[in-house]
């Protein structure tokens, strides 16, 4: 098939890297410009292959040269949503040929050829041919097909120019790409080592804790790597799509962490939070007097308002724990359109860090971001409530709601409750707990259940026990 | 998979470690194979003796990524595991004679569970495609077990007479053991020597439970060549460090 081709075409060489002093020419890369481009267009005469600008023959050893990629595709199957698809296997096609090497994707791409492969007598309208074969090879959708190689510097200028702009219209839809479009979720596991029972549940909707791999990486990593730390996990039955709870996902989290979690809700933090390892970027942490949620992240150095630093938190909530009222999450994931969906999304944020604020400006419904203070505007719970009232914060509905909740509540099993004015809180407490919802441990008939509780202390004390 | 020799030299710092290094690039080099050189010692100077200059390493490219990710400034149809792979290799500092990359300041606060993952792969990969690797690794043996490679084939340790560079030495030694890192082979080199005082040395090196390969004597053509702040890949042929790590090629058939 590919006898005409002076060099060898096969995926052994994948990975196949060219030295600087083994080099014949550069293409593209850090020190010019370059780009590839996949489309799908209905005037495609198939198996036209052409270089546009300088041969390799027509280049000077040692130098580098702008370089274009241009793929133009036909088939009765093919639609303009998969061209990024198809665009991505460029990379490992443009591999498969020996002595050429093609690192990264799109605007970002970097070429070389190896004086062995000038020696051997290949052009790069070899490297077109080859392309155009391999595709068709790869996605028998693809029925005609045509590959041209763009040299010549203000031609491939121009090429770059209009690629970006198709660039920016698949990452707009590529942002939009959300759970319900996909059919696989991915498990990750990489973190195990010390946190044997957490695995992180990647969705398009929430990148992972640590915010370094979206649902796009895994997918990359898993097809390089089926059997590796990162795995995919059929989407299957969806049991509740607000709270993000499906089936599969729980049944592999239970398997992948020893029973330890088998539940999890991936876009709530109450009843079964996703679990935490102790990398995640930052957490979201239920503040019970406001009914609201903080947020806090790595960086921010001082006491949130819950009276503790990042640090104690993370330390609560992280080694594959599941503690309520608390998540770890990623930046990324506060720019979801499914960010804590289940708990009111952005209207039950109550505060966090001024930096990640301003970060996530255009994220944060404009109706709501000038009324989640800050740790500027304020810092104690009691700051917070006042600001929050100042601004008509949306939470303020459901404190209102929430009261009269506990007062319809306090029936049979009550015997009384406390109104949060009937506490004083000094600044000497020192926090212990706090949870939606806590029972206390009694002997006789009497059952006491706190709600929104959250349990101050003046001092604590941590003693070994003697038995 | 891939046939090629991994070479790690380690050693307390300012015991002759990069000396050592150098010279094995210096006549690695001249082979014409393809030699890749991996700067693993956040502490060491071997670009400086090679007579290169490094712009970034791979513990900057790890930030910069960390960064632009939480900026959000990466598209989401680009893939990280191809960013980081370019950057990595825009971070190579390529010569005609061999190349360095350099891994460089450890890591901040945050997760590096999947960067490191990820370029522990890269790493690997960039290392297949040169015939010999020659590692400049801290003592502590972190970067090997971690970042770097777990195959290395030859482990060359140095040490220098004090009490400090042989006890490092033997850590090293125990260490490896310990790690499960399988050398093929492990060597120690004795730097520094005093004439007249290689016996007494070398009955203590042995108490390190590593064999001796090698002896370089306190040398003042590398003593001068530090001080003008000269490149060992020019140091001449019949100087005594660069016939003693000649003459340790020689004998691991390398």
């Amino acid at each position: 098939m590919f006898s005409d081709i002076p060099v060898d075409v096969s995926p052994m060489h994948e990975g196949e890297r060219i030295r600087a002093a083994n080099m014949y020419v550069e293409l593209a890369g850090p020190k010019s410009v370059g780009t590839e481009l996949v489309q799908v267009d209905e005037s495609v005469v198939d198996g036209q292959y052409e270089v546009i600008g300088p041969e390799l023959s027509e280049m000077i050893k040692g130098e580098v040269y702008p370089f274009g990629i241009k793929i133009d595709i036909k088939g009765e199957k093919l639609e303009k949503e998969i061209e990024g698809v198809i665009e991505r296997r460029t990379h490992d096609l443009c591999n498969y040929v020996q002595g050429f090497m093609h690192l990264n994707q799109r605007d970002q791409i970097w070429c070389r050829v190896s004086t062995d492969a000038l020696d051997e007598g290949f052009k790069l309208i070899d490297l077109a041919k080859s392309l155009g074969i391999l595709f068709k090879e790869e996605f028998p959708i693809i029925e005609e097909i045509t590959v041209t190689i763009l040299t010549e510097e203000e031609n491939v200028k121009q090429f770059v120019v209009d690629a970006q702009s198709i660039y920016a219209a698949r990452d707009e839809r590529a942002r939009k790409l959300s759970d319900e479009d996909v059919d696989v979720f991915y498990g990750c596991l990489m973190c195990q080592s010390f946190a044997p029972t957490h695995m992180c549940v990647v969705t398009p909707d929430r990148t992972a804790l640590c915010g370094a791999i979206n649902w796009f990486d895994c997918r990359a990593s898993a097809k390089m790597d089926p059997d590796g730390s990162i795995f995919e996990i059929e989407k299957g039955e969806v049991l509740d799509d607000v709270k993000g709870e499906y089936i599969n996902v729980n049944d592999i989290i239970a398997q992948k962490t020893q029973g330890e979690t088998d539940r999890v809700y991936l876009h709530s933090v109450f009843e079964y939070p996703h679990t935490s390892c102790g990398c995640f970027e930052a957490v979201a942490f239920y503040i019970p007097e406001l009914d609201g949620i903080g947020i806090v992240d790595r960086d921010f150095g001082c006491e949130t308002p819950l009276g503790i630093p990042f640090s104690s938190m993370a330390g609560q909530c992280s080694g594959g724990k599941q503690v309520e009222g608390f998540t770890g999450l990623s930046l990324e994931y506060m720019r979801s359109p499914k960010f804590l969906q289940a708990d009111g999304a952005y209207e039950r944020i109550v505060w966090m860090p001024k930096e990640i604020k301003s970060s996530l400006e255009g994220f944060i419904p404009k109706e709501i971001y000038d009324k989640i203070p800050t740790d500027e505007n304020a810092t104690s719970i009691n700051d917070i409530k006042n600001y929050l009232k100042d601004k008509n914060h949306p939470i303020l509905e459901r404190i209102a709601i929430l009261g009269s909740d506990e007062e319809k509540s306090s029936d049979d099993e009550d015997i009384e409750s406390f109104g949060e004015e009937a506490m004083d809180m000094g600044q000497e407490f020192v926090p212990v707990a706090s949870a939606p919802e806590m029972g206390m441990p009694l002997s006789g008939e009497t059952k006491i259940i706190f709600k929104n509780a959250k349990i101050y202390a003046e001092k604590v004390i941590i003693k070994k026990s003697k038995k | 998979m891939c046939d090629n020799l991994i070479i790690a030299v380690s050693g307390k710092g300012g015991t002759g470690k990069t000396v050592v290094s150098s010279i094995l690039v210096k006549l690695l080099s001249e082979t014409g194979k393809d030699l890749l050189v991996i700067d693993a010692d956040p502490d060491s100077n071997i670009p400086e003796s090679l007579g290169i200059e490094v712009d970034k390493s791979v513990g900057d490219v790890r930030e910069d990524l960390k960064k632009d990710v939480n900026q959000g400034n990466i598209s989401s149809g680009m893939n990280k595991w191809d960013i980081l792979d370019y950057k990595i290799m825009e971070s190579i500092v390529e010569t005609q004679n061999f190349d360095l990359l350099m891994m460089g300041r450890s890591e901040g606060s945050g997760c590096y569970c999947a960067v490191n993952n990820m370029l522990r792969r890269i790493i690997e990969n960039i290392s297949s495609n040169y015939d010999y690797i020659v590692i400049d690794t801290e003592a502590g043996l972190e970067h090997l077990s971690r970042r770097t490679t777990q195959s290395v084939d030859i482990m060359l340790v140095v040490s220098d007479s004090s009490r400090r560079g042989l006890h490092t030495a033997s850590r090293v030694g125990k260490l490896s053991k310990e790690l499960k890192i399988s050398f093929e082979q492990i060597y120690f080199i004795l730097n520094r020597v005093k004439m007249g005082n290689e016996e007494e040395l070398s009955k203590k090196a042995k108490e390190t439970g590593l064999d001796i390969i090698g002896l370089i004597h306190d040398d003042e053509v590398i003593s001068e060549f530090d001080l003008e702040g000269r490149s060992l890949m020019e140091l001449p042929n019949d100087s005594e460090p660069v016939k003693v790590v000649k003459d340790i090629i020689d004998k691991l058939k390398i």
